[in-house]
């Protein structure tokens, strides 16, 4: 069966493009959310095999979403979608419970390691 | 990749966010100890920057990382932004908004936007490039600090060096570090990792008992690892790594929308108006065959019900909110009115009210000459204002309403309305109204100033040569199968109201004939219809007119307008006359006959030179057969 993913990021041109190289390699994205705190919410409901999670989302970033999600299943395994220069919100992402990140701009083959990575 | 399919949900988006981040910064410009808009302007411009990079847009981007520079400095700064500083942001939005339209085009190199960089870059002060003094919160460096030295192996790893944020990766290898046991003085001291200048190489002590074959085997799983060496001896087992199950998920959380192409949409709205033309001739052919086989008039009802579904479905989803467009004006209002040193509060009301899409890409120009209007010419500088005992800031309201079939979008000013008396001197002087016209209404007055060319700089404010340009707003508009009125009262202020209909694409039409011929009226604009001689005739001005309930209704008789009897010689003798109604403007239409109601496809329609000004476009009839669209505002 193939591994169910939710992806976060207030951006549909970001997840229209993680959508489509998911899909692509026979994952199913089950759903997406634009806010952190949709992100805990959905989590919560579809309890998918892997999240992508950006980092700056509005209502509740990205990274709070990862404390939200990982109090109540710290199991989850949660990729961080970063840019250049927000090092140390990444390793405060890490921190928080994520599980591995990419940086923008995504190219598939990395965004597809980092995932099977996270999936082990 | 291919990226080029993304390119255009790149643009729309990153549109949307430019147009959020011009809302935020007036915001802050309005309350600047407020720290909301920062944060929001900078989400803004971090997404585009995220989407321009991955569309392989480097000077946007580029751009879009400086601006985001400044503004992650402003955000923490926690102070309000000094003038000069906003101002910058205004103009770099712009050129952002610029630069992404280019790179769309595959023009990005055509935008220099070096001076602008550097002036961004100087915005924002220089720091110490020490690393970040924040500890990480949930690292256990109590623990490591705790420790025994020299209790378990040295592990030294390097991240790649072309590998991105190698801090976030030297982090992970950390975590990974610890679930094989215990983690003891790391190297830099993980704080470093937060730092841009981490070089990606670190060490530390790890107490387990796992052998160093599958120390490194585990380490190089965190990926862009290029290099581990464990040293020390001892120890043994492996460490087990569990699977997630894959659980099956319930389809009840899935998005509920799709992105579709509206060049789709209006395929299928071609394709439903074909069906609705075939629809027409199925009911004629049902109606000639219902005696010999009466199942042909229920199938006739159940496609015509179907269709008529199917119809609203999909204007429906053709049916955009009208702050996609108005969400650009509060800026261009407040650019125009520091260009011409006026104080105006905009406010924007109704703009969940839904236009179809292909109206409201056409309604954006219009709008923006009508509000450029209102601040320059409606909206009295604030020492006029003060003089006049007015509020020194002026008000300009944009506001849409949903009225039955239409949309009516208002623009008003409190400004010092329009002078009509000067106004009228000049229609007199160029032959607009007759000379003996003492007061003009709002009617005339929206035809002296919709004169190609007319301008009101001199007859009513000194402030710009610019023409006002209502004529370029009403061709737009009747092209929309629109209206336009007008309001206005000295010293109070003026007001245009514009009114559309919901769709542009099927309308309910009245079919009326002239002999053979078929001519198709919009019901939008159709007021009521009256027997000819049933009411008696008048002339107003050398016309004929009727009086329908005290008021002088001016006649059109369409054989004599369109000089064609349609094939019949004599009109019958009892005509209808369709009285159109436009605002405050009224005409009758005098016809051979009226033959039914019923919905038309409207089709464009390229009318050759030297055609009558009077038709909107063309339909198929139910049998097949064209008929023309008559013009509602071409006959009021």
């Amino acid at each position: 069966m193939s591994h169910t993913v939710l992806v976060c990021d207030d951006a549909i041109f970001m997840r229209t493009m993680i959508n489509d190289i998911l899909a692509q390699a026979g994952f199913e994205v089950v759903g997406e959310a634009e806010t952190g705190t949709q992100a805990v919410e959905k989590y919560r409901q579809l309890k998918p095999d892997l999240v992508t999670m950006d980092i700056v989302m509005p209502e509740m970033g990205g990274i709070d979403a990862v404390r939200e999600i990982v109090k109540h299943d710290p199991d989850a395994k949660i990729l961080m979608c970063s840019a250049m220069g927000q090092q140390a919100l990444v390793v405060e992402a890490i921190q928080a419970g994520a599980k591995d990140f990419v940086v923008k701009p995504f190219q598939p083959s990395r965004v597809l390691e980092a995932v099977q990575r996270v999936l082990g | 990749m291919d990226l080029s399919q993304y390119a255009e949900l790149f643009l729309a988006e990153s549109r949307e966010h430019l147009s959020a981040c011009n809302q935020l910064l007036l915001e802050w410009e309005r309350r600047p100890s407020s720290p909301e808009p920062v944060s929001g302007i900078f989400r803004a411009v971090h997404t585009v920057k995220g989407m321009a990079a991955t569309m392989g847009y480097g000077r946007v981007a580029d751009l879009a990382h400086r601006m985001e520079n400044l503004l992650d400095h402003l955000r923490r700064s926690g102070k309000p932004p000094a003038g000069d500083v906003l101002q910058l942001l205004f103009r770099a939005t712009d050129t952002l908004e610029k630069a992404v339209g280019l790179a769309v085009t595959g023009r990005e190199r055509d935008l220099d936007v070096s001076a602008l960089a550097a002036e961004l870059d100087r915005a924002v002060p220089k720091q110490p490039t020490t690393p970040s003094s924040a500890a990480p919160a949930s690292l256990p460096a109590a623990a490591l600090a705790a420790a025994a030295p020299g209790a378990g192996r040295l592990v030294h790893v390097t991240i790649r060096p072309e590998a991105p944020l190698k801090g976030g990766r030297a982090m992970l290898v950390i975590r990974k570090a610890q679930s094989l046991g215990t983690v003891l003085r790391i190297q830099p001291p993980p704080q470093a990792f937060e730092s841009e200048e981490f070089d990606g190489g670190l060490a530390f002590e790890l107490d387990t008992n796992v052998a160093p074959a599958d120390i490194e085997a585990a380490l190089r799983t965190v990926g862009d690892v290029e290099r581990v060496s464990v040293g020390g001896g001892g120890g043994g087992g492996g460490g087990d790594e569990a699977l997630a199950p894959a659980e099956s998920v319930a389809a009840g959380g899935r998005s509920r929308h799709i992105r579709v192409d509206l060049r789709r949409l209006d395929t299928l709205m071609d394709l439903i108006g074909e069906l609705v033309t075939a629809r027409g001739r199925l009911n004629e052919v049902a109606a000639r065959w219902v005696g010999q086989d009466p199942t042909i008039d229920d199938i006739a009802i159940q496609v015509s019900r179907l269709s008529v579904e199917l119809q609203s479905e999909i204007i429906q989803a053709r049916m955009t909110p009208v702050w996609q467009v108005f969400d650009r004006f509060p800026r261009l209002v407040r650019d125009v009115a520091r260009q011409l040193d006026k104080q105006v509060v905009f406010r924007v009301e109704g703009k969940e009210i839904e236009l179809d899409r292909a109206i409201l890409d056409e309604l954006g120009d219009p709008l923006v000459h009508l509000l450029r209007n209102a601040v320059d010419h409606g909206i009295e500088p604030p020492a006029e204002r003060k003089r006049h005992k007015k509020n020194p800031e002026g008000q300009i309201v944009l506001a849409a309403v949903r009225e039955r079939n239409t949309v009516a979008i208002s623009i008003a000013d409190d400004g010092r309305g329009i002078d009509r008396v000067k106004i009228l001197h000049k229609a007199k002087r160029e032959g607009v109204v007759g000379p003996h016209v003492e007061v003009l209404s709002d009617d005339q007055l929206l035809r002296v100033l919709a004169r190609p060319g007319f301008s009101t700089a001199d007859a009513v404010t000194a402030v710009s040569g610019r023409g006002v340009g209502i004529d370029v707003v009403m061709t737009r508009l009747r092209a929309l199968g629109g209206s336009i009125e007008i309001r206005t009262e000295p010293g109070k202020g003026t007001a245009f109201v514009l009114r559309l209909p919901v769709t542009l694409a099927i309308v309910r039409a009245l079919i009326a004939a002239v002999g053979q011929e078929r001519y198709a009226l919009p019901l939008t604009y159709v007021a009521e219809t009256v027997e000819f001689g049933t009411t008696a005739i008048t002339t107003m001005e050398g016309r004929d007119a009727i009086v329908l309930r005290d008021r002088v209704v001016p006649l059109v008789d369409l054989r004599k307008l369109l000089g064609t009897n349609g094939g019949a010689q004599a009109p019958p003798p009892r005509r209808p006359i369709i009285v159109l109604e436009m605002g405050e403007r009224r005409s009758g239409i005098v016809v051979d006959g009226m033959l039914s109601q019923q919905e038309i496809v409207v089709k464009g329609f390229d009318a050759p030179r030297g055609t009558l000004p009077v038709f909107s476009g063309a339909t198929i009839m139910g049998d097949g057969v064209p008929a023309l669209i008559l013009d509602a505002a071409g006959l009021v």
